[in-house]
């Protein structure tokens, strides 16, 4: 792999909600060091859904955390819009994480003591601010949790709660939601339905939205689907189907 | 973030209780300590103020030896004179000193604490403190009345003759019975009210002397104001003072002797519960931080600052602190009536009374549990802010178990400066006190911080022969014992300290009874001893020595007294004996001079007592006496052994002239050749006997009444000190339900592959005794050498206390019990553990 695609269509000047400039990510030192991202420069261009695939170890969540302020990066540059990410600490990434970020995880997604609607708003109150009544209703409606509001996660079912976490994602307006796994946990039926929402989120609500999945199906429903193995960038797909995405998978050997 | 908090509480509720538990016993014993401080000290207050409530102005002398002990006489001519001072509507004489009233069984009524007084019964009802509830006031010769209180305990009425010991015995007829004000007695406190001729003279000695004149105001007139009147015309010497300055004065000795050093050891127990109870916090609130960290770290993902994952924990910990101390608050009023019940049972009357919480207690309380609280919670707090967002996103909960280098080398370098600093102290000569402390509290902290680094290995050990014993469950608990050496560290620390304390007093009390036997086996030649027991008797008359001097079967009896004196200006305590004779039945080890010189005006020091004022033989003293009288007084010898007698050694013709009452608490006894011990004893008993029966003891006997009072300290000591082991052993209890907890998935994957639940039962069991025991035998070792340590530095500083005894059964029976309570706290963890759902524990997330 001599040479790395840029994920970036040059040709078509679009507004990036995030990218990566020659991001690379070492874990360890030594002879033990692992080389999780090499060299990465990737965009996310705003109010497009994006998919991130690749096999096991290939790097894939690691660039997510890059890009979300999680995690930093050993060399190159992170931008979040015009923030450089580099130049953040503790504070003000946890302050961009919280006004500028949505998270949508695998598993644990929820604190478990609060109700639904208490989850969905603790961002804002992690801020000290009310939630838009407004905004509250809209996401709430959007993602189908009208009844729900006052449950507590564990007298949710998988795919509610996971609904819940979208909701607490969007209800902020995020500049970026990331989504990590999204329907990792859950059965066929409310895998569908998280990604519709995703979706619905992206062409209703003009959100953007990067998604790291293994699933090709998941991958299919994304505007665009960015591949990468041995953390590099090996390929991309604006019109991503799930016949194209397998075949594409399939000859990483994923 | 509030709300989180309150919700996350209300969740958990059952996890705080357990780490709460800790924090409200250790303040229920604080505030129960200052509740008994106050209420003792409104009752003290109370009682002497009624004491002396008609009196206006008290005329007495200006000597004074020790605050507790009586003054000298006034001349009884001053009467006429203060009587007619204008202003005064009443004067009255009043005599007071020590009577021991008989029983109807022969036993002295009452003594342990409150004094048995007798005095002239004062006729005027407004200057009296007790009223006349029954029968007349005394009228002739012989005649007495006494409180209700002291009659009922005796079980006599009026009517009745028994003796009054002032110690000689005097025979007595009950006329009245006294109430004191509408109590039936003075707290504890006996009083026979006798004519003031007869106290004049049974109790003083004097023709002319009595103890005080009471003075009742005309209408109108100021007790300041006559008091300033009455001093006008006072001779030098005797002074006029307000009744109610009296009362204070009486209130202050009190809490200068008594009640201020009980309630500093009160409140010390209630600092090493507090201690014990913040590392039991301390562990709750890491273990809760650790299981949290997945959803800290969500927190963190979604845009908390490390500000609100902070005050999220200390909010906790402010609400568990607050909660706990004002249940212990309310628990300390229990407190409070329990060590009341407690000393009674000791055998010391405390005055009773309502409970008396002030403002200040409750605010000590409240203050020093959420204090509590939160410096034990601050590190898990701070360790909270560290959970990396990224920690939500991976599957293992993140909590550091292995202790730093860091830790190790601060640890040893601690351990070195302390270990060094109590060694200097205890192997130099006259080492000081303060730097052995100093070396002892940096001892116990590198122990503390040193827990972690020693755990893994120490706990492997001592797990061995459980793993080899018990299969695989003791395997288990061996392994799970060691898998967090910190979490280990902290739960055993908690019992470490409480053990070590038992220890210290262990170690100390017995090098101080191996000493005291040590001493007496040298000095004492006796076969007999007349005691009159370790605590507060009222002694007995000195006659009885001379009527045991005087049987066949004895060849050598000599009493020994005591009393007290002014040496330039300090009160000492002093022997009073016959020298020659004490020579004949105790070794005092004579340096210089001979014992046979003392008399005629010659006294012995100890050789302490000598070298620390830069005297010798041949060298003159000037003592001050209870009458206010001054003597220059020549030293004859000097002694080595001080244990028997104290520094001061007076002959009888020096000390009699001075004394009110005189007294001896011991008569050393040495049978005739050929004469049967027990028939010998038979004899001094019947003639003791008559004198208010004090016990009448071979050495044997005599060497355990002495050491009993060191007997009954550490009894008080070890019933205070088990509430600290009782919140340690709620830590480790707490700890291990938590870890059963954590452990849900593991411990249904064992049950899952076949292990029974006898068998997990067996697991957490044994894991709770091998941390019972790392912790026990770690405070153990900690409290042996900080005893030893104390035991030398004491013996270096103060000269006496020789001998170090390590109590091996003692220290054997703590390891013992240990292990024993760590299998008691595993109860319920383990029943837990053993009742998980199979199904549930696995699917646990």
């Amino acid at each position: 792999m001599a040479t790395t695609p840029t994920a970036t269509r040059t040709d078509v000047p679009t507004r990036l909600a995030a990218r990566t400039v020659e991001a690379t990510k070492v874990y360890g030192s030594g002879p033990t060091a692992v080389m999780a991202l090499d060299a990465v420069t990737v965009g996310f261009e705003a109010g497009r859904f994006t998919a991130i695939m690749g096999p096991s170890g290939s790097g894939k969540s690691t660039l997510m955390h890059c890009v979300a302020g999680l995690d930093t990066v050993t060399e190159g540059r992170v931008l979040l819009g015009d923030v450089d990410l580099g130049t953040l600490g503790d504070r003000e990434l946890t302050l961009l994480r919280r006004d500028r970020v949505g998270f949508v995880f695998q598993a644990f997604n929820l604190v478990p003591t609060l109700t639904a609607e208490e989850n969905i708003t603790l961002p804002d109150r992690l801020a000290g601010r009310r939630t838009d009544p407004d905004r509250l209703a809209e996401v709430v409606a959007t993602m189908g949790l009208g009844d729900r509001l006052a449950h507590r996660p564990s007298e949710l079912s998988g795919g509610q709660q996971q609904r819940v976490a979208v909701a607490r994602a969007l209800v902020r307006r995020p500049d970026i939601v990331f989504a990590d796994e999204p329907t990792g946990n859950l059965d066929s039926r409310s895998s569908g339905e998280i990604l519709q929402l995703l979706r619905r989120a992206v062409d209703e609500l003009g959100q953007t939205v990067v998604m790291v999945t293994h699933d090709p199906r998941a991958a299919a429903v994304a505007d665009s689907v960015v591949f990468l193995a041995d953390g590099r960038i090996v390929g991309r797909d604006d019109d991503p189907t799930t016949a194209s995405v397998v075949e594409r998978t399939s000859s990483l050997g994923g | 973030m509030l709300f989180l908090t309150l919700r996350e509480m209300r969740a958990h509720a059952r996890r705080l209780a357990g780490a709460s538990l800790a924090v409200v016993l250790g303040v229920a014993f604080l505030t129960g300590t200052l509740v008994l401080g106050s209420t003792l000290r409104s009752n003290f207050d109370d009682l002497f103020a009624d004491a002396v409530a008609g009196q206006d102005v008290v005329v007495r002398s200006e000597t004074l030896m020790e605050m507790d002990s009586p003054r000298g006489l006034i001349d009884l001519s001053l009467v006429e004179r203060v009587a007619a001072v204008d202003g005064v509507a009443r004067a009255e004489p009043e005599v007071s000193g020590i009577g021991q009233l008989l029983g109807s069984d022969g036993e002295p009524i009452g003594g342990m604490g409150p004094p048995q007084l007798a005095g002239s019964w004062t006729e005027d009802p407004e200057l009296n403190a007790f009223r006349l509830a029954e029968g007349r006031a005394p009228e002739r010769s012989g005649e007495a009345v006494v409180d209700r209180s002291t009659l009922e305990r005796g079980d006599l009425a009026i009517g009745d003759t028994t003796t009054l010991l002032t110690p000689e015995p005097v025979e007595v007829t009950i006329v009245g019975v006294a109430t004191f004000g509408d109590r039936d007695g003075m707290a504890g406190v006996t009083f026979t009210g006798l004519t003031l001729e007869d106290a004049m003279a049974h109790l003083t000695g004097s023709a002319d002397g009595v103890s005080s004149i009471a003075v009742r105001a005309e209408e109108g007139v100021s007790p300041d104001e006559l008091a300033e009147r009455l001093d006008a015309v006072l001779p030098g010497g005797v002074e006029a003072v307000t009744g109610e300055a009296l009362a204070d004065e009486q209130v202050d000795e009190i809490a200068d002797t008594f009640l201020d050093m009980m309630l500093a050891m009160l409140t010390t127990f209630a600092g090493i519960a507090l201690l014990v109870a913040t590392f039991s916090i301390y562990n709750t609130f890491s273990i809760l931080v650790a299981q949290r960290t997945r959803q800290v770290a969500l927190l963190r993902a979604i845009g908390a600052g490390r500000g609100q994952v902070l005050r999220t924990v200390v909010l906790e910990a402010l609400v568990v602190g607050l909660v706990a101390a004002a249940v212990g608050l309310v628990g300390g009023l229990g407190v409070a009536a329990l060590l009341t019940a407690l000393f009674d049972l000791a055998g010391f009357a405390l005055p009773t009374g309502g409970m008396v919480v002030t403002a200040s207690t409750v605010v000590t309380g409240l203050v020093v549990g959420v204090a509590t609280t939160l410096v034990a919670a601050a590190a898990p707090a701070v360790r909270a802010t560290r959970v990396a967002p990224l920690a939500a996103l991976r599957d293992a909960a993140v909590e550091r178990t292995t202790p730093s280098r860091a830790r190790a080398v601060a640890g040893a370098a601690v351990l070195a400066t302390g270990v060094g600093l109590t060694l200097a102290a205890a192997t130099s000569e006259g080492g000081s006190v303060t730097v052995a402390g100093v070396g002892a509290v940096l001892t116990v902290v590198s122990a503390v911080v040193l827990g972690p680094v020693v755990a893994r290995r120490a706990v492997s050990v001592l797990g061995a022969p459980v793993a080899r014993l018990r299969g695989v469950p003791g395997g288990l608990a061996r392994q799970n014992a060691v898998r967090n050496p910190r979490r280990t560290a902290a739960t055993a620390s908690a019992l470490m300290v409480g053990v070590a304390v038992v220890t210290l007093f262990t170690v100390f009390a017995s090098s101080l009874e191996a000493s005291l036997e040590d001493t007496l086996d040298r000095t004492l030649a006796s076969d007999l001893v007349v005691n009159d027991g370790a605590w507060g008797g009222g002694g007995f008359s000195p006659a009885l020595a001379d009527e045991v001097a005087a049987l066949d079967e004895v060849e050598v009896a000599t009493g020994l007294g005591t009393g007290e004196v002014r040496v330039d200006g300090d009160v000492k305590s002093v022997s009073v004996a016959d020298p020659a004779e004490l020579a004949r039945v105790a070794d005092l080890g004579v340096t210089a001079g001979s014992l046979a010189d003392v008399g005629d005006g010659r006294i012995a020091v100890a050789d302490d007592t000598a070298s620390s004022h830069g005297w010798a033989v041949g060298d003159t003293v000037e003592v001050t006496f209870v009458d206010g009288r001054t003597e220059e007084l020549a030293i004859a010898a000097t002694y080595e052994a001080d244990d028997l007698t104290g520094g001061y050694l007076l002959p009888r013709d020096v000390w009699e002239p001075h004394a009110l009452q005189s007294t001896d608490r011991m008569v050393l006894v040495d049978v005739a050749d050929g004469v049967d011990l027990d028939e010998a004893k038979a004899a001094v008993t019947e003639v003791a006997d008559r004198f208010g029966g004090p016990n009448v003891e071979d050495r044997e006997e005599f060497t355990a009444t002495m050491t009993a009072g060191v007997d009954m300290m550490i009894g008080v000591v070890y019933a205070l000190l088990a509430l600290a082991v009782v919140i340690a052993l709620m830590g480790i209890a707490n700890t291990l339900s938590l870890a059963v907890h954590e452990r849900s998935r593991e411990l249904g994957l064992l049950r899952a592959v076949g292990t029974t639940r006898a068998q997990l039962r067996s697991a957490v069991r044994w894991e709770s005794v091998v941390l019972a025991v790392f912790g026990a035998a770690g405070g153990i070792a900690l409290g042996v050498f900080l005893g030893w340590a104390l035991v030398e530095t004491v013996s270096a500083a103060t000269g006496g206390l020789g001998s170090f005894a390590l109590p091996t059964g003692s220290l054997a029976v703590v390891l013992v019990a240990g292990a024993l309570a760590g299998a008691l706290a595993s109860v319920r963890p383990a029943r837990r553990a053993a009742r998980l759902d199979v199904l549930t524990a696995i699917a646990a997330p």
